[in-house]
């Protein structure tokens, strides 16, 4: 039985190029990806250490229609891994490209899975935030003041979500400056 | 022709541009992939993550239809709105051309 480990690390939203930096940089090491669980565990397996490119993408399209999404992947020598969060995980052996090749070769398509992932994973944030959290820190600040153990949770929520648009605003921003 | 497809597509990247030229015969995306290879002796290496996402948004604008499934992969064809956009895309990349010779006389 191959030895396996776990190890528990955060990336936001928009952090997938450290993430695929970290997968490439445990395989070095000796640890082969074989899956994640929330809310950030990683899972890994004792393997022989080599050059991998781990490669996400975040496409609900593909997600939706795996077969042909797939066999599209295959069929340019990317191995498919696993599905976390509405990412797909890819990786291929770095020997087995002339150069470095990743899974988007234009800064068009890359802005587009941008948008996607806006689309899938903050507009429904924004939403609550808007319908729920807002209406709800005044609805509690009116009943209880601000010492209510309710208005205090929506409190926290505020600032968490605060943390989250502001964190994804300046990832786009660096995105958007290494496009050109 | 609507704004909307002006505004992306003209001009349009290189992968759209191949996409577009390649699929005047039906095909999958991978064969694209090989076709576009051979095309340019190995200069444009088309990506799957860039072609599937850019086959569904050009499938979505109605400039390419998927005409049937072939072992799990998709095969699409250009439309009339897809050849449209097609030529005046080349007429600007000729004209471009000209241009350019014309400058260097």
């Amino acid at each position: 039985m191959k030895e396996r480990k776990t190890t528990f690390k955060f990336f936001t939203i928009t952090q997938y190029e450290k993430e695929q930096n970290y997968l490439r940089k445990m395989h070095k090491n000796g640890w082969r990806f074989i899956g994640a669980t929330v809310p950030g565990f990683y899972h890994f397996e004792q393997c022989i250490p080599e050059d991998m490119i781990y490669q996400l993408d975040y496409n609900q399209e593909g997600i939706n229609h795996k077969e042909d999404y797939i066999q599209m992947f295959q069929d340019c020598g990317w191995e498919y891994l696993t599905d976390f969060v509405g990412y797909s995980y890819f990786r291929k052996a770095a020997n087995k490209m002339k150069r470095e090749e990743g899974i988007f070769c234009d800064d068009s398509s890359r802005l587009d899975m941008m948008k996607r992932i806006f689309k899938g994973k903050m507009l429904p944030l924004l939403c609550i935030f808007f319908a729920i959290i807002i209406p709800q820190l005044y609805m509690q600040y009116s009943i209880e003041g601000f010492r209510g153990v309710m208005f205090i949770i929506f409190a926290i929520l505020f600032v968490l979500y605060m943390i989250i648009f502001l964190s994804f605003g300046v990832e786009y921003w660096k995105f958007k400056r290494n496009l050109k | 022709m609507d704004a909307h497809i002006k505004k992306v597509y003209v001009p349009m990247t290189e992968t759209s541009f191949y996409i577009l030229l390649c699929l005047r015969k039906p095909n999958h995306g991978y064969g694209i992939v090989q076709q576009v290879d051979e095309m340019t002796n190995g200069d444009i290496r088309l990506t799957p993550g860039t072609m599937y996402g850019s086959l569904s948004k050009m499938e979505k604008d109605g400039l390419i239809q998927f005409i049937r499934k072939e072992e799990k992969r998709k095969i699409y064809q250009i439309t009339d709105l897809g050849d449209k956009v097609l030529r005046l895309e080349l007429k600007r990349i000729e004209r471009l051309y000209q241009n350019a010779r014309e400058a260097q006389r």
